[in-house]
């Protein structure tokens, strides 16, 4: 059998297989239920400074074949009423812990009330609005110097590793992941949703009850899949710090995950697979990895990790 | 730019309802076919509005024969408001999406109007009917929806109850607007068995203007109880009131017990049913955000009650501590 073990910082996983963030992740209840699965890790809801209230639906639909839209609007319990749960419950898989917030100080002091209860390791949501007066970016994650200064802000307020969740909605991610580092990022997750729109044409408006949303499924797989790519060729060229990419976007099959590995991605993030086959995608995934890993003979996941970038490095 | 703006309620004179009504019937198909129930909501325009009760509606929208013989008594449907009662789409908790229940379902029938029936599609359509209370402000919006706005759906989502067996005996108990899915079930249990099973209701309101329902239930069941909170109408006092005479001396083994209401009201009844032997399952009623397992708001225990309910087992749901309290709307 072959080995699928992960170890990231702040994860020591079983298998490569997460929870992406927003899906079921906000409550206890939620999360023992995915982490009962053959997944290898979770990703909670992003948690910010205050309890949110979810958007006026339709709040996800799939507007297309393989397209999911959605926006939620944040919803989640606030950092405080995270941190109790945090300290009370225990579950039996590593927990990314997600986070934003409206500015940098907001951003550090979530982070440090979640450290301060337990969280081992957090990724921070960079796809959310900001307060920052006169700057030309709708979300911090589409400004460089605001993702430095986010990411500077909860490294200074808090030791545990740190993941940085980018955006695709920007010129070049390859600067957005430079930014990161040097903020003190310790790995890179990507991508977030796509900036998208559906209009609903008998009634003439928008059909997400926010107006606009975010693109995931399978269809933004592909585009995930050249981001990943694009920040690996970056590391393998000297021009980013060698750190772990965890690859998001339309993951359905054991095979998707191969790919995101072969592109250079240790662990992967699955989210609107659960629309179809709700939390039991991760057991169907991971059996179909096993398998796949066997046949092709691969050991462990280092065997395949960042094969296909082979061809690919005469890219610039 | 100049453009006009995308108002509900200004249709052109001799605008035709009913050819809109067949084409988003048509649509609905589609959606149903190819996506199911995760594809963006459908809008169909509402044909009639029934007053029921105070503040208690039925919205009548035309659907594909199909969607309405597959539709399962408990499940709901996503029904989006996209604008206020004023026909502005603006305000943003006005236009929203929750969970309805079917109250009533009118097949053969092609619509409002008869005389165009042959050239719409005959027996190919159904009538829906969603019975609505004003619980909210989606809802409460719902309730003032008018003939010809649009009503967005997507479904059908969720369990259903139980099959019965002929020669077995059902026993209702709902609350409020807990009435609808339990009327749907028992007009089902009765087409399909006919004489040969026997359904006893209990039906509880506040008063007598919340009461609905109660010709439907009459022409369904073999025995129909009315309780009201202030003694307006019927008995005084709550279904749990009543329910020990239902459950006195019956047969366990061939009695099922349906409930949808509060669930202050449904965890009482589903105790009782427990202590007497007989099987209860309750449809639930929770804050369903998505409906599609995306959101996880909606946990009772360690289940979803959008996907892995909303008819759920009484002698699970008595187990869950957060079972049995009031919850927003």
């Amino acid at each position: 059998m072959a080995n699928l073990r992960v170890s990231l910082p702040g994860l020591e996983m079983s298998n490569p297989l997460m929870l992406a963030s927003g899906i079921q992740g906000g409550n206890a209840a939620a999360l023992h239920r995915v982490a009962a699965t053959a997944c290898g890790g979770l990703v909670s809801k992003s948690i910010g400074p205050e309890p949110r209230e979810m958007y006026p639906g339709p709040v996800c639909v799939e507007a297309a074949d393989s397209v999911i839209l959605n926006a939620m609007g944040l919803p989640n319990p606030g950092a405080d009423v995270f941190a109790e749960l945090l300290r009370t419950e225990t579950f039996s898989k590593p927990m990314l812990v997600s986070i934003f917030g409206g500015d940098a100080e907001e951003y550090a002091l979530v982070a440090q009330k979640l450290v301060d209860s337990g969280a081992g390791s957090l990724e921070l949501n960079l796809s959310c609005p900001h307060a920052k007066p006169g700057s030309r970016a709708l979300i911090i994650g589409q400004q460089p110097e605001l993702i430095l200064e986010v990411v500077s802000a909860v490294r200074d307020a808090v030791d545990v590793p740190l993941y940085a969740k980018l955006s695709p909605n920007t010129t070049s991610i390859v600067d957005d992941a430079t930014a990161a580092f040097k903020g003190g990022a310790d790995g890179l997750s990507l991508i977030n949703t796509i900036s998208a729109l559906e209009v609903d044409p008998h009634v003439g408006r928008p059909v997400i009850g926010n107006l606009l949303c975010g693109m995931s499924g399978p269809a933004v797989r592909p585009v995930a899949q050249r981001k990943v790519a694009e920040i690996s060729l970056a590391m393998l060229r000297g021009e980013l710090p060698d750190a772990p990419i965890i690859g998001i976007g339309g993951i359905t099959t054991a095979l998707d995950v191969a790919r995101f590995i072969q592109l250079g991605a240790s662990a992967v993030q699955i989210g609107s697979a659960l629309i179809w086959e709700d939390a039991a995608v991760f057991d169907r995934i991971h059996d179909e990895l096993a398998e796949f890993m066997e046949v092709q003979g691969y050991a462990d996941l280092d065997a395949m990790k960042g094969i296909a970038l082979d061809s690919l490095e005469g890219l610039s | 730019m100049s453009r006009p703006r995308a108002s509900p309620r200004e249709r052109p004179q001799g605008f035709d309802l009913d050819r809109l009504a067949n084409s988003c019937c048509a649509r609905l198909s589609t959606a149903y076919s190819q996506r199911g129930m995760i594809a963006a909501p459908t809008p169909v325009p509402v044909l009639a509005v029934d007053a029921e009760a105070e503040a208690v509606v039925t919205v009548w929208v035309r659907v594909p024969a199909e969607l309405a013989h597959d539709y399962q008594p408990g499940q709901y449907w996503m029904c989006w408001n996209p604008y206020d009662s004023t026909g502005d789409m603006d305000q943003p908790h006005h236009h929203s999406e929750k969970p309805y229940s079917v109250g009533d379902i009118r097949l053969d029938q092609t619509g409002v109007d008869t005389a165009t029936a042959a050239d719409t599609g005959g027996s190919g359509t159904a009538l829906l009917g969603f019975t609505i209370k004003d619980l909210g402000k989606q809802s409460g919006e719902l309730t003032r929806i008018q003939v010809g706005d649009w009503l967005g759906l997507r479904g059908p989502f969720g369990t259903t109850f139980p099959p019965l067996r002929s020669g077995e005996r059902l026993i209702l108990v709902s609350g409020g607007i807990g009435s609808t899915p339990l009327h749907m079930a028992a007009r089902d249990v009765r087409m399909k068995h006919g004489e040969r099973v026997t359904i006893d209701a209990v039906m509880g309101f506040q008063n007598k203007a919340e009461a609905h329902f109660i010709d439907r239930m009459e022409g369904v069941c073999d025995s129909l109880t009315v309780t009201t909170d202030d003694g307006s109408l019927g008995t005084q006092g709550f279904p749990t009131n009543v329910l020990p005479d239902l459950l006195d001396g019956c047969d366990v083994a061939s009695t099922l017990l349906f409930t949808c209401g509060p669930e202050p009201m449904m965890r009482p009844v589903l105790q009782m049913a427990r202590d007497a032997g007989i099987r209860g399952y309750a449809a639930m009623e929770r804050y369903l955000p998505c409906s599609i397992a995306m959101c996880g708001l909606c946990m009772v225990g360690d289940r979803l009650t959008c996907t892995e309910g909303p008819v759920m087992e009484g002698e699970w749901l008595l187990d869950q501590p957060d079972f049995g309290h009031a919850h927003a709307h």
